[in-house]
């Protein structure tokens, strides 16, 4: 064993030649630069995953709606408006409509608007009445009194048309916005599932590089030192992190979250130092991922710790080592120049390792509604899903499922990859 | 042997007695009394919940009476949530529902994932089983709970829709913890407890055949078995017999620590399905605040847990003659 | 205005409604159900103008006002005077061809929690709680069933209790109510119930040593002797049910009398609710703490050891001892429409066993509800488009086709965000700090949250009552309110305040319950504050975090909800009463001895256009300090199955469940 930089090469070829961890790479690195652009340039901000864009429960990439959808769809927004012009201010009121993303409602005199509205409302009642416009349209339904089919496909592009003139006309990049916001289709609430599935990109990297970074490195020191040193040391190391072992994972991390939850424990912090959390992050800490992030490394902290501890203690028996110590070198030095670089590996796998870990246990985390508190995330998507799915409505769950399927795996193959350049006699 | 056990379990009490302490402060960090007592409270029902939660005694002696119940096995504590039971009682009732998923679920997948990375392990290298540790990643990054709300979904509300009859429950029937032990075993857990069983064993699929592949791909590079190879022993002799029986040590291993994982693994299938298991039951109460069964529920886990941990240690001894326990 | 004048004599309203009452009460009871009085006992101080036919109740009723009512409440409500009543040997004939066909009468209804955490009534509080303990333990009152507005009616007594005086009223106990078979009792064999009973229960509301009685707040200043009893008492080594109150006199097995400690008009609503009623004392002492999982009482079903599994559901059984009783012929005229008047004088309970099934989240209830597995369900907000249309508040075709109903129930919810009025920027009585409530109450935009995060279902109101109840003002709307939207009021009222465009204006402190889409909610607040210049600094507590920081009168603004106890105003203006400032009811701490003074004056009063305009004048009082800016009731939306009959969806009482049939 030994750090020189050949080896490294040697290594980085060996790598290299690994094509699926190239190829997950690339794919982390694709994660990556969207979760950086998101976070530093903001291209899609928390309010946007956050506000309506349209009726609910829309298919995405465009996909034919049944007619009886798009009835519903209309009646959603012709309903919407007509509510608004009710109000008390309807001017006020109208103006300030957003719930079709950036359509915005015809600018009109509100007489006018009223009228269109009623035309709508007239065009949409006739539609009502039929039994079931899907079948209708389809010529499937048997009832006398029912229009053709081909009249009441015409009715429905009538009503839309007539829906639609409640809606100022698009511009050219309106229109390229709209069908972003469109794109995957809509959750139940109406917001635009492409951008909450993009924006927990965001989340899902803070959260699996904060937790794998602090895990490791506090798993890694806290090994050496007990590893190194041992003695009473390894002791007090060993002893945490049997206690921290012996809570089962779940119930270590549903006990987190409930200490964090509701900002109980904010008061106390504040208290003792001095209103550090306002100063630091101006708000709530249950309100930030800070308390999913000492969660997860509270659990993930003890692998990192007992292999490196395990290895530190293999390769303190090493004659180098040894030598090194007996011509007295500083054991900050030995810890730091000797024994340190024979356990980046140990590292390096880890962090890829607990990266998953991170991504899939906050799925289960906010599943059980301890998890992400402000914002999407792809766990808050799936477990929102839930209600969708019986209405075999697919496009939320499916979204998610597969913007955190691709990272994940990656990070499978790149985990593979490494074990096998880095550890090959590992089991 | 012996004086090895004794002295790990010895190792073991502080680090025990410390999670009790940790779990119990981590839950003192809020007061439970408000929240028990609803709009109408008065300084005088604050009081008097404060005592009879026992939340009114210092911190030590609290803990003491935890301590006691976890060391004389009592568990005598009344629930804050149920009138009138014991923490006992309740970890009593949720004991079975628990193991109903948890062991046929663990000798399921071992045995499946264990057939399955023989075949594996037998075409290392061909299209098959590069084609099975793909699917195993594939299976290994796709959350556990899409595979429940997937697994509900089709598993039982749709082809209960398509069989015309309820092959497997959407949820729990509430009546079915009244069967005997007959009906159990031929109704209630066919319909209550095999579709949450499964979807337990497609996920755990993944990372078990992954991990016994290795295994089986160690072993096959051993000396002893280009020994056997170089003798003329046939390939499936050397496979079922020699590297099977070579294996065992971290098949049993993991077995056995997986354990712990399977009983949390089931929160999640319990909750989903409603079964009345204790990870359910944990969840329940830590929402609801009831600390003696959060307290006494987590003690169990982590007794499970050591307990499993110094099993697999011992069985390691006993299978293998090479470990020696000092 | 003077007060003094127009309610001079309350005394008298009082006796008049009470007889009003004893009359129509009758309605639904089965000894003298078949001479069922119109109004002429009414007395003409209390006919509002929808009752004044002489329709079949000469209880005052109450004003309908609210712009979305259920059609009960606009229509009138039909009184028979003639109803055949099942015979006994039919009703038991019945059940034995049932019991011998294997083809029990049975109900599978869901619970959207995770279930009742006791059936004691002393220590009972949710809805869920109220739910389940109604079917085992009765009280000496009940609601009317399909009467609406509500009114009460005898259930354990053979008349509403009397009084000369208002203040001490005489009680008599049905003959033919006896306890449920229980081991606790000799030979296994239930007895009569007597006067003892109720008030050994009614004590046991008293004793509050050991966090016993969860309910003593209901009792608290209503009889005469009790609050004393309860000191004495819970100061004691040990708690004697057997010393005497002086409010409580037993004149024999079935008479007693209560002497309040002042007249009162809730108390008598107070004995409809499930908390008083009727326990065996020979099973509280015999099982002790282990009561509230099969309480003994006298209700139509049994809990039998074992039916009740904890977290998961609760199965009711048949009362084969239960008193006679009758399916009510007293309806609403749009009652006939959904049949609810065909099964009059059908002998109660109709069903053999009812399983209620308790659900901690809504996806698998609804799920089963599609799967045909549940006879009712309410619908879950998420999954209101898929029932029920928007526009028309009817059910979706596609759930008529399969002969589902449909139906809205406005709840007698005020949903509010409260001032602490001891807050130093925003309580107290300055001019400044009235127009800055003023101010805030009028940027709340409490339409654009009805429309974002209840589909548009809920109710908007303005004042403290909620609709369905005399005093919500008409429609809704009152020209008294500072309800928002209104901007440049608001901005101008910031003004008035020394806050021109949120210049000096602090930032407030909002707490609220980290409940489902809290965060979304309070994000919609602070934006709806910031166009003021007000800056919202958002707490998501959980529950009892935010009662804490309530009781402790440290919310500076926050959310809450009430709902009523009983169906009277009274019961809300009382959280604005002074004395009952928090760690009581009035989480506001609002203090007005003027307000206070007409308080006194309602509790006593009988309900009257003279206390409607109390209420009214209570209310603008409220509307005018601001010390909440509201307001909301929710509607619950619940679809029923064809086979299940009978049921008209409720949430106000909750016995039931002896009324539903299922039909398979």
């Amino acid at each position: 064993m030994s750090d020189s930089s050949a080896n490294d090469s040697r290594v980085l070829r060996k790598f290299l030649r690994h094509k699926p961890a190239v190829v997950a790479s690339v794919v982390i690195a694709v994660y990556g630069v969207v979760a950086f652009v998101l976070l530093v340039v903001g291209v899609i901000t928390l309010p946007d995953t956050l506000k309506r864009v349209g009726a609910e429960l829309q298919p995405g990439l465009s996909s034919e709606r049944l007619p009886e959808k798009r009835l519903l769809d209309c009646e959603w927004l012709i309903d919407r408006i007509a509510s608004l012009s009710e109000r008390r201010n309807p001017e006020k009121a109208l103006a300030a409509f957003s719930d079709m993303g950036v359509r915005r409602i015809a600018d009109v005199e509100l007489d006018e608007l009223l009228n269109r509205i009623d035309l709508a409302w007239e065009s949409y009642d006739e539609l009502a009445d039929i039994e079931d416009v899907t079948a209708a349209a389809a010529g499937t339904l048997d009832d006398p009194d029912v229009p053709p089919p081909a009249e009441v496909r015409s009715m429905l592009t009538e009503l839309e048309k007539r829906t639609d003139a409640l809606l100022e006309p698009m511009t050219k990049a309106e229109k390229s916005t709209r069908w972003f916001e469109l794109l995957l289709g809509t959750d139940r609430q109406g917001r635009s599932i492409f951008y909450r599935a993009v924006y927990s990109v965001r989340v899902a990297i803070l959260i699996g590089l904060v937790t794998a970074l602090l895990s490791v490195t506090i798993g890694t020191l806290a090994g050496l030192a007990a590893g190194y040193f041992g003695g009473w040391v390894d002791n007090v190391v060993t002893w945490f992190y049997s206690t921290f072992a012996s809570i089962p994972n779940i119930v270590l991390l549903i006990l987190l979250a409930f200490m964090f939850d509701g900002g109980h424990i904010d008061g106390p912090i504040n208290k003792v130092t001095g209103g550090l959390l306002d100063r630091l992050i101006g708000g709530r800490l249950d309100e930030t991922l800070i308390p999913v992030y000492i969660a997860f490394t509270a659990t993930f902290w003890i692998g990192p710790c007992r292999v490196v501890r395990g290895e530190t203690m293999k390769i303190k028996e090493l004659e180098y080592i040894q030598a090194a110590t007996v011509m007295g070198f500083g054991r900050a030095r030995i810890l730091l120049r000797h024994v340190l670089p024979n356990v980046t590996y140990l590292m390096l796998i880890n962090f890829s390792l607990l990266f998953i870990g991170a991504i899939k246990s906050e799925v289960i985390l906010s599943f059980l509604g301890l998890g992400v508190k402000k914002g999407p995330s792809w766990g808050i998507m799936i477990s929102q899903s839930k209600s969708e799915v019986i209405n075999s409505f697919f496009w939320q769950i499916g979204t998610a499922t597969t913007f955190m399927f691709f990272l994940v795996l990656a990070f499978n193959v790149l985990s593979d990859a490494l074990q096998d350049v880095l550890d090959p006699k590992h089991v | 042997m012996w004086s090895y056990l004794i002295r790990r379990l010895a190792y073991n009490i502080p680090v025990y007695f410390s999670i009790l302490l940790l779990v119990m402060l981590a839950l003192r960090v809020r007061d439970p009394v408000f929240g028990r007592l609803g709009k109408n409270a008065t300084q005088e029902d604050i009081t008097a919940l404060r005592a009879e939660l026992g939340l009114d005694r210092p911190f030590v002696y609290q803990y003491g009476d935890q301590v006691r119940q976890v060391v004389t096995f009592t568990f005598d504590e009344k629930s804050w949530d149920y009138d009138g039971q014991t923490v006992g009682e309740v970890l009593r009732r949720c004991i079975g529902p628990s193991l109903a998923i948890t062991i046929p679920a663990l000798i399921l997948t071992s045995l499946l994932s264990i057939s399955v990375s023989l075949v594996s392990a037998w075409f290392r290298g061909r299209t098959l089983d590069k084609s099975l540790v793909f699917v195993s990643v594939l299976g290994m990054s796709i959350s556990f709970l899409v595979y429940i709300i997937f697994g509900q979904y089709f598993g039982a509300y749709r082809l209960n829709e398509y069989l015309g009859k309820d092959l497997f429950a959407i949820y729990y029937e509430p009546s079915a913890s009244n069967a005997t032990l007959g009906e159990f075993v031929t109704q209630v857990w066919p319909k209550y407890y095999l579709l949450p069983v499964m979807i337990s064993v497609i996920v755990a699929m993944g990372y078990d055949t992954r991990f016994y592949r290795a295994v089986m791909v160690e072993e096959s590079s051993r000396d002893y078995i280009t020994t056997a190879t170089a003798k003329g022993a046939s390939h499936g002799k050397i496979m079922f017999v020699h590297m099977l029986k070579n294996a065992l040590i971290p098949i049993i291993t993991r077995v056995v620590i997986t354990i712990p994982f399977l009983i949390t693994g089931s929160f999640l299938l319990e909750r989903y399905f409603g079964i009345p298991g204790m990870g359910n039951q944990l969840l329940m109460a830590v929402e609801s605040g009831d600390f003696p069964i959060v307290q006494s529920f987590t003690a169990v886990f982590a007794a499970i847990y050591i307990l499993s941990n110094l099993l697999t240690d011992v069985l390691y001894a006993l299978v293998d003659p090479r470990v020696r326990l000092s | 205005m003077n007060f003094a004048n127009v309610f001079a004599r309350p005394g008298l309203f009082l006796t008049l409604s009470v007889l009003a009452v004893g009359i129509a009460g009758c309605g639904g009871d089965s000894e003298t159900s078949s001479e069922v009085s119109s109004a002429e006992g009414s007395g003409s101080d209390s006919q509002s103008p929808e009752d004044g036919d002489g329709g079949g109740s000469s209880r005052p009723s109450r004003p309908s006002t609210s712009e979305r009512d259920t059609p009960d409440h606009a229509s009138d409500p039909v009184v028979v005077s003639e109803m055949t009543k099942q015979s006994a040997e039919e009703f038991e004939q019945g059940y034995k061809s049932r019991l011998a066909s294997g083809q029990l009468k049975s109900a599978r209804i869901p619970m959207r929690s995770d279930g009742p955490k006791s059936l004691d009534p002393i220590r009972g509080s949710t809805t869920y709680e109220n739910q389940c303990a109604s079917q085992t333990v009765e009280t000496l009152l009940q609601y009317k069933y399909l009467k609406r507005p509500f009114e009460y009616e005898p259930l354990l007594l053979t008349e509403l209790p009397q009084s000369e005086d208002g203040l001490t009223w005489h009680f008599t106990l049905k003959d033919d109510v006896f306890f449920h078979d229980n081991a606790c009792f000799p030979g296994g064999k239930g007895r009569k119930i007597t006067s003892a009973d109720v008030i050994y229960s009614w004590k046991r509301m008293a004793d509050i040593k050991g966090a016993n009685s969860k309910v003593w707040w209901l009792m608290k200043d209503t009889v005469k002797g009790f609050d004393e009893y309860k000191d004495s008492q819970n100061a004691a080594a040990a708690f004697d049910y057997d010393a005497p109150v002086e409010g409580f006199e037993i004149v024999n097995d079935r008479e007693f009398k209560v002497t309040l400690r002042q007249k009162s008009q809730s108390f008598m609503w107070k004995l409809c609710m499930f908390q008083t009623a009727v326990v065996a004392r020979e099973a509280v002492e015999k099982y002790g703490e282990r009561f509230g999982l099969t309480p003994v009482g006298t209700g139509p079903f049994i809990v039998k050891e074992g039916d009740w599994q904890q977290g998961l559901g609760i199965k009711f059984s048949r009362n084969p001892n239960y008193h006679e009783a009758y399916y009510p012929a007293e309806h609403m005229k749009s009652d006939e429409a959904d049949d609810l008047h065909l099964a009059a004088g059908q002998r109660l309970p109709i069903l053999d066993e009812v399983q209620v099934v308790f659900y901690k989240t809504d996806q698998p209830m609804w799920l089963e509800f599609k799967a045909d597995k549940l006879d009712y369900a309410q619908v879950p907000a998420e999954n209101f488009p898929e029932a029920f249309s928007k526009r028309t508040r009817k059910l979706k075709r596609e759930m008529k086709n399969k002969g589902m109903k449909g139906y809205p129930v406005d709840l007698l919810d005020f949903i509010f965000r409260g001032f602490n009025m001891e807050d130093k920027v925003l309580g107290g009585n300055s001019e400044k700090a009235k127009y800055l409530r003023q101010a805030i109450c009028s940027a709340l935009d409490w339409d654009e949250q009805n429309e974002a995060f209840y589909n548009g279902i809920n109710v908007i109101y303005d004042g403290v009552i909620p609709p369905g109840l005399p005093g919500y003002p008409q429609g809704g709307n009152s020209d008294k309110a500072y309800r928002g939207l209104d901007l440049e009021r608001a901005k101008e009222l910031m003004a008035r305040a020394g806050y021109p465009d949120g210049k000096g204006m602090p930032t407030i402190d909002y707490y609220t319950s980290r409940a489902q889409n809290g965060q979304e909610q309070s994000e919609m607040i602070s934006t709806q504050l910031s166009k003021i210049g007000i800056n919202v600094q958002v707490h998501l507590l959980d529950f009892s975090q935010l009662i804490k920081k309530v009781d402790e009168k440290s919310a500076q603004f926050f959310s809450f909800a009430w709902s009523s106890d009983y169906p009277d105003g009274e019961n809300n203006l009382a959280l604005f009463y002074g004395p009952n400032e928090a760690p009581g009811s009035n989480h506001f701490n609002y203090k007005n001895a003027e307000y206070d003074k007409l308080y006194e004056q309602i509790v006593s009063m009988a309900p009257s256009p003279e206390r409607d305009e109390i209420y009214e004048k209570m209310q603008s009082m409220l509307m005018e300090d601001c010390p909440f800016a509201g307001s909301m009731a929710r509607t619950r939306f619940f679809v029923v199955t064809e086979r299940m009959k009978n049921f008209k969806p409720v949430e106000t009482f909750e016995n039931w469940y002896k009324y539903v049939d299922v039909v398979k």
